[in-house]
């Protein structure tokens, strides 16, 4: 007995209604495995249809393949909405299985620092480097004919005193430098214009140590000899600096003084960058804060060079770093420099200055 | 330097404000440091004498002062004691007030005090606060201090450069102002002497005339001496200064206002009347003002009478010629003394006095009559007397004026800007240099009190000042190519590997004393003991310049841990000095570390990890890796400062670099640190030397590696570099790494034998190495090692 058209429609419904409701039984990844196999499987009602379809004819075969179809698609749809199902609950319990507490420490490489007076020195020496200078160096044991006589200083100059200087001999020609300067000789002996160094390292006077005086401290030499060199060439490179270091818009002053090595000679003062200028703890009420000494090279030590001193001019500077940093840092006793508590220390780890 | 806005206003119009003068002098040179309007903190201060004086009952130190004023008397306690009854002083009644503090009714160790008697430093005219300051007897009861002294005033504190010696007077700096405000300077009204035609007797003899170039003296007779008027005593209280007789009080009042010190001998006092200036005598003595004994030198310089020094040249004179209250003559000398003389001598004696702080600076040869001839005429008008009408005046060579040339493009040129020729010569005229043109340069004529002006640039400075740095545009030069040099980014690569190896950078101090090398326990005849050194210490601790970085960061460490710190690992990248053949030492740029205690705190993850030597070896190792320089070589060492063995000298190529080790225990007793405390040095000069080339970057490999473990059994002794060389220069070329991953000692294996084991990488650049070619490697390996060592492969 062949399958009447009624049969097979009947079968179809069946296997859709049937089928949904096995799915609907699933409870987990594995037994909707199991529902497949039965749903779709070769034993199943579906296929019992299909293989039914043989028996009609042409026509009754396309319309009776197409609601077939239709009742796969129906079947694979909801295996599918259930698989989806399953697999987000699973992995759901994955990822609560697989939580952290994201706020536990992390492991820490452990973190050393550079000195703050590296620091600031090397901060000051790039914006040097920047503007077209070398870094230069020279000897902390040094010859008084370089510390004092080449920088024109008088024979009775109280910096000459076993009072001011350490000396080595007893002949007081050789002794701790005082200041960098000894350095910019050295250099333009050394070299011909032009001549653009810094020239950072430490220095030495006598003096009994106190928050604001040490016995031992890092200077900063600048020195620029060109032609046609300016005292405004002065002005403009220091205010770059100044700007570099203590804000962009920061103006300096320029305030005679002097020095035996230069002339005219200066000292600079930067605007304050706290109060900019009101007054405050950390200029003193002056508004101002005075960086350094400056001038234009002094012609006896072009002389002492053996520079033409008609066509060669220049400037130079030196700045304590100490100060410098104490400024920038807030520091309060500048001999915190030399006792490397690492309560201080590690307010400077890390890259940046 | 001190000075009365109101003194100087009398010497030029001052007709701007304080604050504009304080700007324009400090944008001048000459710095103001301080404004002290004195006067205004002060009221209520009056005149009153002291009527009695008893003792404190409850106090030593203390005194009951009974004071009449023109209200009455009132009775305050004082501790001050260099007053006497009839002395008039300073009163600041109940209700007064003082800079800093009010006046009120007290009681001091039970004793009522109905206000106080004021030292000159409360008033805050000088920094005296020793004892009450003593008013001149004719000041009235029940007077104003603050009027009567002439405090409603502004003080300026100066920094006067040592170039400027004209400004240590008042004229000096009415000059500047007077080129700052263009005004006229206008000179003290000279009063006019009593002269008469005495025949002085005085005669002065210079026998070194680079010591003193000029000596001039007046003499004067029938001096009266006493006190001062309250004008004059008020003027050199308000500049630091006490107020002492009428002579001597004029002749530090001439100094303030011109700046030529000036002294007063009593004439009779000196043997002849005869001044010789000379060198002294080795050992020559000479007892000064304040009564000290000095021993003099063969290079002083003084100034003698025929019985010998009677005074030290431009420092201070002698008690023996002292003007005192019985003289009747007197000698006034105004000289110029050479300044380097004057500062040798006052620095070996320890002595600065407002004299020799002058003459330090240079005095100025034209201003030793003038200033002369005003002392001399003030004299006679506040102490009676006559003055001599010749002055003696020695000066053995003439002063030539000096001149120089300014081209004014050249002030141009340096400076960066345009100044007009007419306005350079203004301002070189305003400040008293006498100017004419000649084509297109100036001819300068440089007044006497300029002894700081000698060239061009010196005229260009006198401008430039004038003429204000404020004008200067901010221009910048071209400059070079900048960079730093290779060994320079190495030194600062360096310091950013050690720290991120969790070092932290120190700064440790330059001198070193022998007890900190004791400490070290090296040797008598080790190298570090060769120190430079100094002839001046501050004290024996920093008699020597370091050898080694040690002591320094060992004693921050010390200092750290004291403080609490768990642990400390702290590096120094800085030069140690070495006398060498030459005068000066060798400074070789030096990298030391110390390590101590906790390196890292337990935390949830792992447990607490200390400082050891391999953990020590293992920054070293990293630090020099990260600048490609190395490997390093350890060869087990020995010597103080370190634990005997378990110290390694350290090499790269052939050279012997330094050393890293464990500290002695000792050691880390004496420094206070940690036990097993770690530490190394090395001379940074041979690796700065030879920086390496830039790295360079073959093929890389094609075929794949075979992977080989091998364990070997050898002696305890054998070191650990000895067996992975064998073990490398056997496996040679297929072997391109050799890592040891297993040290073993233990039950496993023998008595005094140890088990290392390696894991061996093997390739070759152009093909599979076979099975067979390994084994081959393996068995090289083994028979080398065999050799070598007499390791066996452990089975
Ligand atoms: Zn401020």
């Amino acid at each position: 007995m062949s399958a009447t058209e009624a049969d097979v429609s009947g079968l179809l419904e069946e296997a859709v209604k049937s089928g949904l409701s096995r799915i609907a039984e699933a409870s987990d990844l594995a037994s909707l495995g199991q529902a497949r196999a039965a749903v779709l499987g070769r034993k199943a009602a579906l296929a019992r249809a299909r293989s039914a379809l043989g028996g009609f004819d042409a026509e009754q075969r396309r319309e009776l393949g197409r609601r077939a179809n239709e009742a796969r698609a129906r079947l694979e749809g909801a295996l599918e909405e259930r698989e989806r199902a399953f697999r987000a609950v699973e992995e759901k319990k994955r990822w609560e299985q697989e939580r952290l507490d994201v706020t536990l420490p992390g492991d820490e490489p452990d973190l050393g620092g550079l000195h703050p007076l590296t620091k600031t020195i090397w901060e000051i020496v790039d914006i040097f480097v920047g503007l077209g200078y070398r870094v230069a160096d020279g000897p902390e044991v040094e010859l008084a004919s370089y510390n004092f006589d080449a920088l024109n200083f008088d024979s009775q100059h109280p910096s000459r005193s076993e009072q001011e200087t350490y000396y080595i001999d007893d002949e007081r020609e050789v002794l701790l430098r005082t200041h960098t300067s000894p350095v910019q000789m050295r250099v333009m002996e050394a070299s011909k214009p032009p001549v653009y160094v810094v020239c950072p390292g430490r220095t030495y006077r006598r003096d009994v140590l106190d928050p604001t005086h040490l016995n031992s401290f890092a200077q900063i030499e600048g020195l620029a000899v060109d032609e046609g060199i300016t005292m405004s060439d002065l002005k403009g490179t220091l205010q770059a600096f100044a700007r570099e270091l203590f804000g962009r818009d920061l103006d300096i002053r320029l305030r005679p003084h002097f020095f035996p090595f230069t002339e005219p000679s200066a000292e600079m003062d930067v605007l304050c960058f706290v109060c900019r200028g009101s007054g405050c703890r950390v200029c003193r009420q002056e508004g101002w804060i005075e960086i350094l000494g400056c001038g234009m090279v002094n012609v006896p030590l072009l002389e002492w060079a053996g520079y033409d001193t008609e066509r060669y001019t220049g400037f130079a500077f030196g700045l304590g770093a100490e100060r410098v940093a104490a400024l920038a840092h807030g520091v309060p006793d500048i001999r915190y420099f030399y006792e490397n508590d690492l309560r201080f220390l590690s307010a400077f780890e890390g890259g940046m200055a | 330097m001190r000075a009365s806005l109101r003194w100087l206003s009398e010497l030029v119009d001052i007709d701007v404000s304080v604050d504009k003068l304080v700007e324009l002098l400090n944008f001048s040179g000459t710095k103001v440091e301080a404004v002290h309007s004195i006067g205004a903190e002060v009221s209520g201060v009056v005149v009153a004498e002291v009527a009695a004086v008893t003792a404190h009952p409850n106090a030593d130190n203390l005194s009951l002062v009974e004071v009449t004023g023109a209200d009455g008397s009132h009775r305050v306690v004082c501790g001050a004691t260099n007053f006497a009854v009839g002395d008039r002083v300073p009163f600041a009644a109940v209700g007064a007030r003082l800079p800093g503090m009010s006046i009120g009714r007290r009681k001091i160790r039970g004793e009522p005090s109905e206000g106080m008697l004021c030292s000159a430093a409360e008033l805050q005219i000088s920094d005296d606060h020793l004892g009450i300051l003593i008013l001149p007897p004719e000041a009235e009861l029940g007077t104003d201090v603050v009027s009567l002294l002439g405090l409603d005033d502004n003080i300026l504190e100066l920094e006067i450069t040592p170039n400027r010696p004209d400004c240590m007077g008042m004229v000096g700096l009415a000059r500047e102002i007077s080129a700052l405000l263009g005004h006229e300077l206008k000179w003290p009204a000279q009063p006019e002497p009593r002269a008469a035609s005495l025949t002085p007797a005085v005669t002065v003899e210079i026998t070194d005339p680079q010591g003193c170039p000029r000596y001039v003296a007046r003499y004067l007779e029938e001096v009266s001496i006493g006190p001062s008027p309250l004008w004059l005593a008020s003027r050199l209280v308000a500049h630091g200064m006490r107020p002492i007789s009428n002579i001597v009080d004029v002749t530090n009042y001439v100094m303030l206002e011109t700046g030529q010190p000036l002294h007063a001998f009593d004439a009779d006092t000196i043997v002849e009347r005869r001044i010789v200036v000379r060198r002294a005598g080795e050992g020559e003595t000479v007892v000064t003002l304040d009564g000290v004994e000095r021993t003099l030198e063969r290079p002083d310089l003084v100034i003698a009478d025929p019985s010998g020094a009677i005074a030290i040249a431009g420092i201070m004179g002698g008690a023996a010629t002292e003007v005192s209250e019985t003289t009747g003559a007197v000698i006034l000398e105004s000289a110029c003394f050479e300044r380097a003389s004057v500062s040798r001598t006052g620095r070996r004696l320890f002595l600065r006095t407002e004299a020799s702080v002058r003459f330090e600076r240079g005095s100025d040869p034209q201003m030793a009559p003038v200033a002369a001839a005003r002392a001399a005429a003030l004299i006679a008008k506040l102490a009676g007397g006559r003055v001599a009408d010749e002055p003696v005046d020695a000066q053995p060579q003439p002063l030539e004026p000096r001149r120089a040339t300014l081209r004014p493009a050249r002030t141009d040129h340096l400076l960066g800007i345009e100044v007009a020729p007419e306005a350079q010569e203004k301002h070189l005229r305003s400040l008293g240099f006498e100017v004419s043109s000649s084509g297109s340069e100036l001819e300068v004529t440089i007044p006497s009190w300029r002894q700081d002006v000698a060239s061009e640039v010196d005229l260009i400075e006198e401008v430039g000042r004038l003429e204000g740095f404020d004008r200067l545009p901010a221009t910048l030069p071209a400059g070079v190519r900048g960079g730093l040099e290779p060994e320079q980014s190495v030194l600062r690569e360096l310091a950013r590997a050690l720290s991120s190896c969790g070092l932290h950078e120190a700064w440790t101090p330059t001198f070193m004393g022998a007890g900190a090398l004791d400490a070290l326990g090296v040797s008598k005849e080790d190298p570090v003991r060769d120190a430079v050194q100094l002839v001046n210490p501050m004290n024996e601790d920093e008699r020597r310049l370091r050898t080694t970085l040690l002591p320094g960061l060992l004693g921050s460490c010390a200092r750290n841990l004291a403080h609490g710190a768990p642990g400390a690992a702290l590096f120094e990248l800085a030069r140690v000095y070495r006398p060498g053949a030459d005068v000066l030492p060798d400074e070789p740029a030096t990298l030391a570390a110390v390590f101590c205690g906790r390196r890292s705190a337990a935390t949830w993850r792992k447990g607490e990890v200390v400082w050891d030597f391999y953990a020590t070896k293992g920054v070293l190792d990293a630090a020099l890796k990260f600048l490609r320089l190395g490997p390093l070589a350890y060869v087990a060492a020995g010597g103080m400062p370190f634990h005997p063995t378990r110290v390694a000298s350290v090499s790269v190529g052939s050279e012997g670099i330094g050393i890293v080790g464990e500290l002695h225990p000792e050691v880390c007793k004496r420094f206070e640190v940690a036990e097993q405390s770690l530490a190394f040095e090395l001379d940074l000069t041979p690796m700065l030397a030879s920086l390496p080339d830039r790295p360079k970057v073959a093929e890389l490999p094609r075929f794949p590696p075979i992977y080989m473990d091998l364990a070997f059994v050898v002696d305890s002794s054998v070191p650990q570099a000895t067996l992975r060389r064998a073990i490398a220069d056997s496996g040679r070329p297929e072997v391109t790494s050799v890592e040891l991953f297993d040290l073993y000692e233990g039950e496993q294996v023998m008595q005094g034998k140890k088990s290392l084991a390696y894991a061996l990488e093997l390739r070759s650049r152009d093909r599979t190495l076979t099975d067979e070619e390994a084994a081959a490697v393996r068995a090289r390996i083994v028979s080398t090692v065999a050799e070598r060592t007499g390791g066996e492969l452990r089975s």
